[in-house]
């Protein structure tokens, strides 16, 4: 009976695991449009969140964009063609990461073309801005503390003054945000995508002794009373760059994931916007990090003013430090180097922010004036994949992967909401049906068998959404094969019971031998499945994978529904006098 | 107990002739069809072939069954989608195939806005964007998918080669190939359009007709190790099909319940897919006896013996 005990526990167990796994799926599911759209207003991060841990739909079931890209190979050196798709593909992540799209796809396809898919996202010209463009590596300087606190205490108090406005009635909203004309054009300096060389040496020779005294730029309101209790801003960031050569600290602060939404939100609004002075910019860190168990954004108030430019650097290579840890080793030769050694000279112990596409990889601390070649040591908790992402921006910078878009798709859900809706419920009557019918059939057994069904289904969504599998229209296709395949291995078993029992044997026995006999045509013909569903999945993509993933893990969950539930109910009891079957 | 199927004694084996007859036609249209879409003559849906496709606004609700109504009526292949967006509420998404010339396809925008004007009046329509669309099905896509399918074909193979025999993982094959190439020829003669939904439907119901075979095999290597020396192969054959035939009526009645039930109400745009299905499941029922049987019986006429 032990047996038993444990077959009981581990489906337990798996339940307890599935309702888990399928929470946040059945909270989104069950939201309207309504509540979707509400919570995108009051709490975008919580929204993203949910979509994230969700089971995710495809492109066909909720649309999107679909872009394909190639790298022009043509127009590149022969030595910066090999790994050019790898690092065109991490660029073109680090830009969608900042579009708050649930479940981008980045695929290589063949030898130099890249699929990207923006399920939900319907912004054509934002996505083929960012996707399209080759990537721009920059170096900027951060600006000083003492304007940074004075920026920040503005928009403390401008973020204040609107979010009173927005919980007091809708209509300031608008008057606070009708002035946009006067507002001066922070974007120039960041659309003016492809500085060249002579505009960046310019900038370079322009560059006079320490730029840190440039206070002018800010006009501080003394009359605006600004309470330690009302910064909605400032205290939902957390300052961490502190040189310690010299005891200054650096405008670098932690930015909870889940707040970045709203930042965004804030740094947009125009009268924001306007109390930012044009040679500063507020930028991101290119990828979410984690501290003290916390996802965090970093966010960098630099100034605009491009330093140096990525293309001078070469040889870009990963190393091991003096003290261990990873370190990210570069070359500079010729004009470049003497700019570095120039820059770096003037700079020592400021941090030095590297931009790719205006969003911060790092801003490691100048140690020493750099001239021919420079070492970037990873802090202390960076691994050997923080390493090679700064490796692969900088190459990405150096050696820019041109891309042109060869396609570009604006998908609604190809079926339509309607059509969706329509199938779905089409898919819930028709399981009804199917329930009713076993039950009918085989009576009480057929509920047995019904019961391992709905388990079956379950844990299939669960094991989806605990993947953060994409479920596709071929993706149901697969639930609907899975549905047949579940409902066949208990009418095998259940076939094989009434046959026993027509020999003569007692119910117990038929039922034993039922479950005996009947498991090598179950086992076969699900291992079979099980090895299409397999290589489909490897070796197939876009939709056949989609059709692959429900298959292979509907299959190998009934596998254990039709073998571990059913027999774990029909076995509660004993000893049977008859059997209702 | 309650039985639909009773015991039976069906020579199923003996009208072999007559459905090798009937399923070298059925093969014979889906080879057709797969060489007439293969080579782009088919009727190929917007998903391989490519279209136009133009977005646009009502300033007032319109039913999506409304428009796809309306515009059917000119535009036999067209697929209306909403389009899901805060900002512009009533947006649509208009695909239909793709136009021969420039000319055609501005001349397609004008009919459908004449039509929008006819057909919803007091309301109005605006065109957010028109563009020519490429196949969603790529070239390197439909690579992937012919090897992956090739992948797994040799793994059945060799799968059923250990557990059964060589002959049996061929067999079970081929009739897997003739149940997709049937369904093919069949939907491809109906005039049903060759698209994305139905390669789902050809890989669903190729996964269901081996499950299918399989299960009947199953019974077969049974019989011959428990009958072995007392009778005929044929016999034994015959019993096991005989055996599996409620379960085979059984499973393929509640299959067939979940997919008529999809044509029936699952909308039209899934409608084409489900009678692919519906098709699928009983050809691929069909196969199991009357294909993937006798051909290990005609194999173990002519060489003896292979089947342990």
């Amino acid at each position: 009976m032990s047996g038993q005990k444990w077959r009981i526990l581990l489906t337990l167990l798996m339940v307890v695991l599935a309702v888990f796994a399928f929470l946040d799926t059945f909270k989104l599911w069950t939201m309207t449009d309504e509540d979707q759209q509400a919570m995108q207003e009051t709490a975008p991060g919580e929204l993203l969140q949910l979509q994230q841990r969700a089971i995710r739909l495809g492109l066909d079931l909720q649309g999107g964009i679909h872009v394909v890209l190639r790298v022009k190979m043509e127009e590149m050196d022969e030595g910066a063609r090999e790994g050019a798709v790898e690092r065109a593909m991490q660029v073109i992540r680090t830009r969608i990461d900042g579009l708050g799209v649930a479940e981008p796809i980045i695929q290589k396809q063949g030898n130099d073309r890249i699929i990207v898919d923006l399920p939900g996202y319907t912004d054509a010209e934002r996505a083929e801005d960012l996707i399209g463009q080759t990537a721009l590596l920059e170096f900027k300087l951060l600006e000083n503390n003492e304007n940074a606190r004075l920026l920040i205490d503005r928009i403390d108090s401008v973020v204040y003054q609107y979010e009173l406005s927005q919980a007091e009635n809708d209509t300031t909203a608008e008057t606070g945000a009708a002035p946009t004309e006067t507002t001066p054009e922070p974007e120039t300096a960041a659309a003016e995508g492809d500085v060249d060389v002579t505009a960046g040496s310019d900038l370079l020779a322009e560059l006079t002794g320490d730029t840190a005294d440039d206070t002018s730029a800010f006009e501080f309101d003394e009359n605006l009373n600004v309470e330690d209790d009302v910064r909605p801003f400032s205290t939902r960031m957390e300052q961490f760059l502190f040189s310690r050569e010299t005891g200054v600290s650096w405008p670098a602060f932690l930015v909870d994931k889940k707040d970045k939404q709203r930042f965004d939100k804030w740094l947009n609004l125009p009268e924001v916007k306007r109390v930012i002075p044009v040679d500063v910019q507020f930028a991101w860190s290119t990828r979410p990090s984690i501290r003290n168990n916390r996802e965090i954004y970093e966010l960098y108030l630099l100034r605009r003013k491009v330093e140096f430019l990525g293309k001078y650097l070469h040889s870009i290579s990963l190393g091991q430090g003096q003290y261990g840890g990873f370190t990210v080793n570069f070359r500079l030769s010729g004009e470049g180097a003497a700019r570095f050694a120039s820059l770096t000279g003037r700079h020592i112990n400021k941090p030095l922010a590297i931009v790719i596409d205006d969003r911060v990889e790092s801003a490691p601390n100048i140690q020493s004036k750099i001239r021919n070649q420079g070492e970037i040591t990873m802090g202390s908790g960076a691994d050997v994949e923080d390493a090679k992402n700064m490796q692969i921006v900088l190459e990405a910078g150096a050696l820019p992967a041109p891309v042109e878009i060869i396609e570009k798709n604006v998908v609604g859900a190809s079926l339509g909401a309607d059509s969706i809706s329509k199938g779905f419920s089409a898919s819930l009557i028709g399981l009804v049906l199917v329930l009713l019918f076993i039950g009918l059939y085989y009576r009480l057994s057929g509920v047995i068998a019904d019961i391992g069904l709905l388990f079956n289904l379950f844990f299939l969504l669960a094991v989806m959404a605990g993947l953060s599998a994409t479920l596709t229209m071929p993706g149901i296709a697969g639930i609907i094969l899975t549905i047949g395949i579940s409902v066949d291995a208990n009418i095998l078993i259940f076939e094989r019971i009434r046959e026993e029992l027509r020999t003569g044997k007692t119910v117990r026995a038929s039922i034993d031998a039922g479950y005996q006999r009947a498991f090598v045509a179950i086992f076969d013909s699900h291992v079979t499945t099980l090895i299409t569903a397999g290589a489909l999945f490897i070796f197939g993509s876009g939709p056949i994978k989609g059709f692959a993933v429900t298959l292979f893990w509907g299959v190998l969950i009934s596998l254990y529904t039709a073998y571990v539930i059913t027999k774990v109910i029909f076995d509660i009891r004993k000893g049977y006098k008859s059997l209702s079957i | 107990m309650f039985r639909i199927i009773p015991d039976t004694n069906i020579n199923f084996i003996g009208a072999r002739k007559i459905a090798f007859g009937v399923s070298i036609l059925l093969v014979a249209l889906g080879l057709f069809a797969a060489v007439m879409i293969g080579t782009g003559r088919g009727n190929l849906g917007i998903d391989f072939a490519g279209g136009a496709m133009l977005q646009g606004h009502f300033a007032e609700p319109v039913a999506i069954d409304d428009l796809r109504g309306a515009l059917t009526g000119t535009f036999d292949d067209v697929k209306v989608s909403t389009i899901k967006d805060f900002k512009l509420p009533n947006a649509f998404m208009i695909k239909t195939k793709r136009p021969e010339t420039e000319g055609e396809s501005k001349e397609r925008v004008a009919v459908i806005k004449d039509i929008m004007v006819e057909r919803f009046p007091g309301n109005t329509f605006a065109v957010d964007s028109e563009h020519i669309i490429g196949p969603a099905v790529g070239e390197s896509l439909r690579k992937d998918a012919m090897f992956a399918i090739l992948i797994s074909l040799a793994g059945i193979i060799v799968y059923i080669w250990i557990r059964f025999d060589f002959r049996s993982g061929i067999a079970a094959t081929v009739a897997t190939f003739h149940d997709v190439l049937a369904v093919l020829g069949i939907s491809y003669f109906a005039g049903i359009e060759f698209d994305l939904l139905i390669v789902t439907a050809l890989l669903t119901l190729a996964g269901y007709s081996l499950t299918d075979t399989v299960v009947v095999y199953d019974r077969i290597r049974e019989n011959l190790k428990k009958f072995r020396g007392r009778g005929e192969f044929v016999t034994s054959v015959n019993r096991s099909i005989n055996e599996v035939l409620s379960r085979t009526f059984m499973t393929s009645g509640t299959t067939l319940l979940m997919v008529v039930t999809l044509a029936a109400v699952g909308g039209e745009v899934l409608r084409s897919f489900s009678i692919a299905l519906i098709l699928g499941v009983i050809i691929g029922t069909y196969s199991s006896v009357f294909v993937a049987s006798p051909i290990i019986v005609e194999w173990e006429a002519r060489r003896p013996r292979l089947f342990k």
